[in-house]
């Protein structure tokens, strides 16, 4: 019975071809914008991870926010304080930071002069194009040694090879320090906090002690153990930080944070606009409501005449609510095409990645089913109750 | 209780139409045996349609009982008259009633689908009632591929394949010219012969004087 009630329905669909297309539109429409709005939410939260995650998922960084009672408080010794007071931390390292005009081979430009430790590089993953990373000991020395990022060197050397060559710094107060470039940094991708291409590095202990007189911490950069979740970590950090220095003197980041953040809301919206696409659904729906009256009207006879061979009022409703459902799947998997082309379109010329999501396919069908059912039945006991000698005698 | 076919015990059956009620139908009691060939005369607006489709189980009497095949129809329901007119009633009509999309087969097969019948035993039963009314070759053509008269044996052929207590024919060959109807009524004769029970409604006198027993219909009430 479900199977001829499935050929019944293609049948009828055939007959009145313009007519259904027309129907359907609206179904393909509302679910192909549902289809395409998941797939696209679940590409741009894939999309923002990823650039979140350039820097590193087990880097927390603390921004140190100083006032009177707490400048004595951010030194470098407070990152061993930050490391044995809280579990998972493999290391904590401070890092400094100024703004400075810097000329080199006749070139002038501003950018981010950072003072940091050794291990900074191998912790947020960056690698050296050219030349090394200055070392252990020239930090413990305060050898005025530069490592460049990638865009610096590129400004001020172009082609050339900047290693050996003196870089200078113009401080705000009109003095200017050299150093000897040691190392230039491959590119990077720019993380949520940190652009390490247009920066300059330079030995901790060199920073606070050569460059200027000044030894609060401008930030601790903390790589988690391996073995620990970041979240937690961070958390964590944040507690011991809270009691200690008081929360309104510091801001803490960590790219894992930021990520679920970041993927919770863009789901969010995702699944909101995807409310929205919805009501073109229903939309839709009501236009399959229509189509199904105006089949039910103009097949009163035939009704009639199923009714006298021995169709009860169940089968004739069967028959319209199948008829219904086969149109509105029908419309489902076209809209499921639909919308995993325009997903395919957008991701390419926003240069993301596709990730097409079997859930939203899930819910398209599901939903789709439920349209049918939903909009279907009216139609259909509208038949089912149709008078058999009404309906036998209609015109 | 009865062993006759049919048994109406006082039916009645009116309508409502505006204020007043319209007696379509006015204390009918009637019996129709196993075997008879029976017409059901009358002039139009008489009643005799109010009682085929009473018969049928298209429709349910104001008051009264309607037994068929010894079952009592009253107070039954939707799906349960739709049943019976599934399992004990053939019809044929004067507009023939065949679903147009549908080839003759398909028509044919459609009171068995209903009946829950397999497909395979479904077509081969249709093909038997379509080779008894002599339409054997034409079984895939769609209605308004055929005549008129070959239209009516494919609503013959759908109204016996399920093998009915009761064949109820209304006006059959009303919209045929003479000759056609001359040899639908034949083929009626025929199906009697073998011992089907034919209720025959008609207006035309020459063919209710061809069936064996009339009942004349005038006002809603049996005139003789």
């Amino acid at each position: 019975m479900f199977w001829e009630n499935i050929k019944l329905a293609l049948s009828a669909m055939r007959s009145s071809k313009m007519r259904t297309a027309l129907s359907l539109l609206g179904i393909v429409i509302g679910v192909g914008a549902v289809v395409a709005i998941l797939n696209l939410g679940d590409s741009a939260t894939a999309n923002i991870t990823e650039s979140l995650n350039a820097g590193g998922t087990d880097i927390i960084q603390i921004w140190t926010n100083p006032n009177e009672r707490t400048e004595e408080v951010f030194t470098s010794e407070f990152s061993n304080t930050i490391k044995n007071s809280v579990e998972g931390i493999d290391s904590v390292m401070p890092t400094m930071m100024y703004s400075a005009s810097i000329r080199a081979n006749q070139k002038n430009i501003g950018a981010q002069i950072m003072g940091t430790e050794t291990k900074y590089f191998d912790a947020q993953q960056l690698s050296f194009k050219q030349g090394s990373a200055y070392t252990s000991m020239q930090n413990i020395n305060y050898d005025e040694v530069a490592v460049l990022g990638s865009e610096i060197a590129q400004d001020l050397f172009n082609v050339e090879n900047p290693i050996g060559q003196k870089i200078n710094f113009i401080l705000r107060s009109g003095m200017v320090k050299t150093y000897e470039i040691v190392g230039v940094l491959e590119e990077k991708e720019q993380s949520f906090t940190m652009s390490f291409n247009d920066s300059v590095y330079i030995p901790f202990n060199t920073f606070t002690t050569k460059l200027i007189n000044n030894d609060v911490v401008s930030s601790y950069i903390v790589k988690t153990n391996k073995d620990y979740n970041t979240i937690t970590v961070s958390d964590n950090i944040n507690k011991f930080l809270d009691t200690s220095v008081g929360n309104d003197s510091y801001n803490s980041f960590s790219p894992a944070m930021i990520t679920t953040m970041a993927s919770q809301v863009t789901a969010t919206l995702s699944l909101f606009l995807a409310a929205i696409a919805g009501i073109s659904l229903l939309v839709g729906g009501i236009g399959i409501m229509n189509i199904m009256l105006v089949s039910v009207a103009e097949r009163t006879k035939e009704i009639g005449i199923r009714k006298a061979l021995g169709a009860s009022p169940s089968v004739i409703r069967g028959q319209f609510i199948v008829e219904a459902v086969t149109l509105t799947l029908i419309g489902g998997f076209l809209g499921i095409l639909f919308g995993s082309f325009i997903s395919l379109a957008v991701t390419n010329i926003a240069g993301w990645t596709l990730s097409l999501s079997t859930n939203s396919f899930i819910v398209a069908v599901g939903f789709s089913m439920f349209v049918g059912i939903f909009f279907g039945w009216y139609p259909a006991m509208t038949a089912s109750r149709l008078d058999p000698i009404e309906a036998l005698n209609y015109e | 209780m009865t062993n006759s076919v049919i048994h109406l015990e006082d039916v009645k059956r009116y309508y409502l139409v505006g204020d007043f009620f319209v007696k379509a139908l006015d204390g009918v009691s009637l019996d129709i045996e196993e075997g008879e060939f029976t017409a059901i005369m009358g002039p139009s607006g008489s009643g005799k349609s109010t009682m085929m489709n009473l018969i049928g189980c298209l429709d349910t009497a104001t008051s009264g009982n309607i037994f068929i095949d010894g079952e009592n129809t009253s107070g039954l329901n939707e799906a349960e008259l739709a049943y019976i007119r599934n399992q004990k009633v053939g019809f044929v009509f004067q507009q023939f009633n065949l679903l147009g999309k549908e080839s003759a087969l398909r028509n044919v097969e459609t009171p068995l689908l209903y009946a829950g019948i397999k497909p395979r035993i479904r077509k081969k039963r249709a093909m038997e009632a379509l080779e008894k009314v002599g339409l054997a070759d034409r079984i895939y053509h769609r209605p308004n591929e055929l005549s008129g008269g070959q239209k009516q044996r494919v609503a013959i052929a759908r109204a016996i394949v399920s093998n009915p207590a009761i064949l109820l024919a209304d006006e059959p060959t009303g919209a045929l010219d003479s000759k056609t109807g001359n040899q639908i009524m034949e083929l009626f004769e025929n199906l009697n012969d073998e011992g089907r029970t034919v209720v025959f409604v008609t207006h035309d006198r020459d063919l209710g004087n061809r069936c064996r027993r009339q009942i004349h219909i005038k006002d809603g009430r049996i005139e003789r």
